[in-house]
């Protein structure tokens, strides 16, 4: 009889994933558009910079309000425990939102003509919040695998595949609202389409050694757990939602987009870039939690 | 800095009577649950919020194919290398003068991060309070000396309080003892101070190997993971750096 217990973390545990994970993505994805050509990519790095914000915006309420004690959400910032990733994430997401919130007012105050080229300070607030931004997206897996629980536990890249699906889906929303909102999208989509390409396959490197360190783990328990995702009940959400819809398809509309340059292909990547992404971080969580 | 306390749980003298269990509850003013059906005697199936100290009663195939009753009286470990105490990101969870692992109930704030990180599955969550619970070595009766209520109550002296170097000492010769028995695989759990988690101050006597009772063979606290987890996170982050900069070069014309 295993002795181990869930900690029941909710769904909205999983929307926070997602939503962190995106806003680090983008947030990082704008800063590099911006220190490589402020002027070029303009509209990547402010769509980038808003994109972060909103992500960012409900993150802190769904924290505080999935609390045991909501009312002692602060006793997170009392203390400061380097051992805790949870403690850590709580940091970064303070000083991340601080650099998110004055990267999105420097491009307010441009677009609104009261400062002509603020890409100096972005630059500041760019570099110090991209990496809270990398910080942000990697730590809930790598707070996921500081636990007992025996799918995470032997895993060791967690960590790594939610920064890169942080990626993937900050690619994949940055583009989205480019295509929709902008009549001169042409380098920054580009850009973004191949952004996406390469952080899907970093995310599907990072899904094949979870699967791989986790069978080879020599951990029974941990063997058992992710034969839940492979073959037990998570099967089909696993297989045919995270890896192939979410992961896999998206790679090859997407490989065949970088020549193509089509509008529908990319938006459709892009959808499936977003609903992949959540999935992998969903399937982790109810599979592990199970 | 008050020396270290322990309780030996001695698996040994358990007749299974569950007096530490009823104790426990009583003097903790934990409530009533509802029994659940776990296919022995064993209520409950694990720790829950309102049980702390809880009697396993394992069935042991034997070769002739009978099976042999294993019972043991289990609590939190109180680790000398704590998950849930490396975990806390509120420093609700403390080490007390006396070596063991407390829970301040007016600091936690329930994020319920130390029952996943917990190698024993201890720490349960009280949905009334919301927050975090286990055993709290009977903390209160500690500064007023005494040992814990489950100690206090086993009528076996299974359950055994003190000093722990002392105790330690005695289990020594305990199993000694217990193998001159002919019990083979009597064997101490977390009595090595330079053993897994640093020592466990609740440790216990076994009559067979760990995995037999369902407790972990070579329990690890999660932070041996932190290092390389975060190693790979960083790997992960310069490849998409990278690929960032390869995606945004500049390169000559190009619109859709």
């Amino acid at each position: 009889m295993a002795l181990l217990q869930s900690p029941h973390w909710p769904l909205l545990i999983d929307v926070y994933f997602f939503l962190g994970g995106l806003a680090g993505g983008a947030f990082v994805i704008a800063t590099v558009a911006n220190l490589l050509d402020a002027r070029r990519y303009r509209d990547v790095v402010r769509t980038g910079y808003y994109l972060t914000l909103a992500a960012l915006a409900p993150c802190p309420v769904i924290l505080i309000v999935d609390l045991g004690v909501p009312a002692r959400f602060i006793n997170m910032l009392l203390n400061f425990n380097p051992l805790s990733p949870m403690s850590m994430g709580a940091w970064a997401l303070l000083a991340f939102s601080a650099c998110a919130g004055f990267a999105a007012l420097f491009t307010f105050l441009e677009d609104i003509g009261r400062a002509r080229d603020l890409s100096g300070p972005k630059l500041v607030a760019g570099v110090i919040g991209g990496f809270f931004g990398f910080f942000l997206a990697a730590y809930p897996g790598v707070l996921l695998g500081v636990t007992t629980r025996p799918l995470w536990t032997n895993s060791h890249v967690l960590g790594a595949l939610f920064l890169a699906v942080g990626a993937s889906t900050g690619a994949a929303a940055m583009a989205l609202i480019l295509l929709a909102t902008s009549r001169r999208t042409g380098e920054g989509v580009a850009g973004l389409r191949v952004m996406t390409v390469l952080s899907l396959l970093i995310q599907i490197l990072s899904v094949v050694l979870f699967v791989g360190l986790v069978s080879m783990s020599g951990s029974a328990a941990s063997v058992s757990a992710l034969s839940q995702l492979t073959s037990g009940r998570f099967a089909l959400l696993f297989w045919g939602g995270a890896v192939v819809i979410g992961s896999v398809l998206p790679l090859a509309i997407g490989l065949v987009d970088l020549k193509r340059r089509s509008i529908g292909l990319t938006a459709i990547a892009s959808v499936l870039v977003i609903v992949g992404g959540f999935l992998v971080k969903y399937v982790i969580m109810a599979a592990g939690q199970a | 800095m008050a020396r270290t306390v322990a309780m030996f749980t001695d698996t040994s003298l358990c007749i299974g009577c569950r007096a530490c269990q009823v104790a426990c509850k009583q003097w903790n003013e934990l409530g009533l649950e509802a029994p659940e059906w776990t296919g022995s005697y064993q209520n409950h199936a694990h720790f829950t919020d309102q049980t702390f100290r809880l009697v396993r009663f394992v069935e042991e195939p034997k070769t002739n194919g009978d099976l042999a009753w294993l019972l043991m009286s289990d609590v939190c470990k109180h680790c000398a290398d704590a998950g849930c105490l490396n975990v806390c990101p509120t420093g609700a969870i403390y080490r007390t003068d006396f070596g063991t692992v407390n829970i301040n109930q007016d600091v936690c704030n329930g994020c319920r991060y130390c029952v996943a990180a917990c190698p024993f599955g201890v720490v349960t969550f009280n949905d009334d309070t919301g927050t975090a619970k286990k055993c709290t070595f009977c903390n209160d009766r500690l500064h007023n000396g005494l040992g814990p209520a489950c100690a206090k109550a086993c009528p076996t002296e299974s359950i055994q309080f003190g000093f722990r170097e002392e105790l330690v000492v005695r289990a020594q010769k305990r199993v000694e003892t217990l193998k001159g028995l002919g019990f083979k695989d009597a064997q101490l759990y977390g009595a090595d101070s330079r053993g897994f988690l640093g020592g466990l101050n609740a440790f216990f006597l076994l009559l067979s190997k760990p995995s037999t009772y369902g407790l972990p063979d070579h329990p690890k606290v999660p932070q041996k993971n932190l290092f390389v987890d975060s190693l790979v996170s960083i790997g992960s982050a310069l490849l998409v750096g990278v690929g960032a900069l390869v995606a945004f070069r500049r390169r000559g014309g190009g619109e859709d």
